[in-house]
């Protein structure tokens, strides 16, 4: 929780070194800690929670706060937990390279924090890092007032800062229906909730809902609040265009076909000065892949995503994966696998048994959001929103026409159109365009993209983090 | 946009004071500089460094690189460095 000072030492050294303060991360380390085992958890927030349980920063208190779903009891539960507990947080501290823990060797993480280079060693590994939010590039979504569905929710749930006047949702799954419940509860007028996906996709989802009494009571909460503020989710509807003069004044939306292609002659203007765009959520998982972990693909899952196996185990020895790094699964999921994932490696630490009832709660929990979120897998046609000069990859400015050309020219892999391009290249290091390039080029035919290869660092440092970085 | 987008009812920090292009701007203590600045109703953080077009918050969480900014020189996400009394911020990217 606290800023380097001069006294903070630059290596530190725990049983247990755990990557994310989000659901999975807090479970997992209130486990280790019941234990008696001492753990640190690196998180890049100000604050644990996660993005999914983000608090308002220290000392700001909401005098009325805003209803909230019944998945963030959990939330309230874990964060209360975790203050009294013995586990150290390490805020702001980002991770830019790792190894796994071989023989008597500890793992080690290495972070900056400010302007400190530092490192924890330890025994086990769990990884929590969570999942960005996936953007499908359409004309003038590189215009101030374009934000994610997840940088909305920060706004309002973190900052208590209202996006906008008038905001459009639109993407496709589950996460559209909490953004359109914070805007509305911040006092943002909600113009238009477009889901790509078309109605059928709901009812595919609702087995995968109803067989989870969480989830069921959850989809009531949002069906009674998207209720309360008159809005309607308009399936098979996307925005096509975002336009302004410098910033976010007008949004094109329209109908989209079965396929996902957008019908030309359904589009209308609206006046927002805010666009929400989310189709889903990516799993973050290079610092999985720096230390060896196998990623495995699987689309209603997000993508790529580590594979864990019984408890949250990885490949790589005292490497564990829990909840989103693991796929995209919610926060009940990175919970029911926190819980599991942290009980095993306290009884591998300690060389006790551990009880199978945590690990069936947390396949189970996941057989469910699987159900779900496999309803939901993004039309091909939103990959043909993109004109020829809309931009795909933003660091670089590579526009949709460059990223086609260079995979007429090198062939239509990640690596050829990367190089050919420059897509990919720039500081988010292709976190934010790797899921489109290959869509874009290929006009949606070809949706999963070559699985990208972790560089170090894992996010951008500066030089001297690296150069002063302990190396024991 | 205009006037102050911070949501009516929430108790907030100490104020801070920083400039972002030589404005003063006053802040929550707690705030990000995206934040800060987005309240303020200031988007634009940052020229692209090829057709020099606007750019502001994307992401949010520190993920996209699209809010970096220049303090001392330093390159920063603005999404991921609180306000502090007295710094001194410039729009990154192209000048």
């Amino acid at each position: 929780m606290s800023a380097p000072t001069c006294e903070t030492p630059a290596t530190i050294d725990a049983d247990v070194g755990i990557v994310g303060a989000g659901p999975g991360g807090m479970a997992a380390a209130l486990r280790i800690a019941e234990a008696g085992l001492s753990v640190v958890i690196l998180d890049e927030g100000s604050r644990p929670g996660g993005q999914i349980f983000r608090q308002l920063p220290d000392g700001f208190v909401h005098a009325n706060p805003p209803a909230e779903p019944p998945s963030h009891d959990a939330g309230h539960d874990l964060l209360h937990a975790i203050s009294g507990a013995t586990v150290r947080i390490e805020q702001r501290a980002t991770v830019w390279d790792a190894t796994p823990p071989r023989g008597d060797e500890p793992g080690r993480l290495w972070f900056e924090q400010g302007s400190a280079s530092r490192l924890l060693r330890c025994k086990a590994i769990v990884l929590a890092p969570g999942a960005l939010d996936r953007c499908v590039p359409f004309p003038g979504w590189t215009l101030p007032g374009v934000i994610t569905a997840g940088a909305a929710q920060v706004m309002v749930r973190g900052y208590g800062i209202k996006p906008g006047a008038r905001a459009v949702v639109a993407g496709s799954g589950p996460l559209l229906l909490p953004t359109v419940t914070a805007l509305a509860s911040a006092g943002v007028k909600v113009v238009a909730a477009l889901e790509a996906a078309p109605r059928i996709a709901a009812l595919r989802a609702l087995p995968g809902v109803l067989r989870s009494g969480a989830r069921l009571r959850e989809a009531m909460f949002y069906a009674r609040q998207l209720w309360r503020t008159g809005v309607t989710l308009q399936f098979s509807h996307a925005v096509f265009a975002a336009e302004g003069d410098g910033c976010v004044q007008r949004a094109v939306i329209g109908k989209l076909d079965r396929e996902g292609n957008p019908i030309r002659s359904s589009a209308k203007s609206i006046d927002v000065d805010v666009v929400c765009t989310g189709y889903g959520l990516v799993p973050s998982i290079e610092i999985g892949q720096r230390l060896g972990c196998k990623a495995v693909w699987n689309e209603a899952r997000g993508g790529w995503h580590i594979e864990a196996l019984s408890f949250g185990a990885t490949n790589v020895e005292r490497v564990f994966a829990v909840g989103e790094i693991a796929g995209i699964g919610g926060s009940e999921v990175a919970i029911a696998e926190g819980h599991a994932t942290g009980a095993m490696v306290a009884g591998i630490l300690q060389q006790r048994p551990v009880l199978s009832a945590l690990r069936d709660r947390a396949t189970s929990v996941r057989r469910a959001a699987d159900a779900m979120l496999r309803a939901f897998v993004v039309p091909k046609g939103v990959f043909s929103l993109a004109g020829d000069d809309t931009i795909v990859c933003r660091c670089e400015d590579v526009s949709a026409a460059c990223v086609r050309d260079a995979a007429r020219l090198h062939g239509d892999s990640l690596r050829a159109i990367k190089m050919g391009c420059r897509a990919g290249m720039g500081p988010c290091q292709g976190r934010m365009c790797t899921p489109n390039v290959q869509a874009i080029a290929t006009r949606g035919s070809c949706q999963q993209w070559d699985e990208p290869v972790a560089q170090v660092p894992l996010k951008p440092v500066r030089t001297q983090t690296i150069l002063s970085a302990p190396t024991k | 946009m205009s006037g102050d987008l911070r949501i009516g009812g929430i108790r907030r920090g100490d104020s801070v004071e920083f400039t972002f292009e030589g404005e003063r701007i006053v802040a929550q203590k707690g705030e990000t500089i995206a934040m800060a600045l987005w309240a303020h109703g200031q988007r634009v953080l940052r020229n692209s460094s090829r057709d020099g077009g606007p750019r502001a918050v994307l992401c949010n969480m520190g993920v996209c690189y699209e809010c970096l900014v220049r303090i001392d020189g330093a390159v920063v996400r603005a999404c991921m460095t609180e306000v502090e009394n007295g710094m001194s911020v410039l729009r990154g990217g192209k000048p």
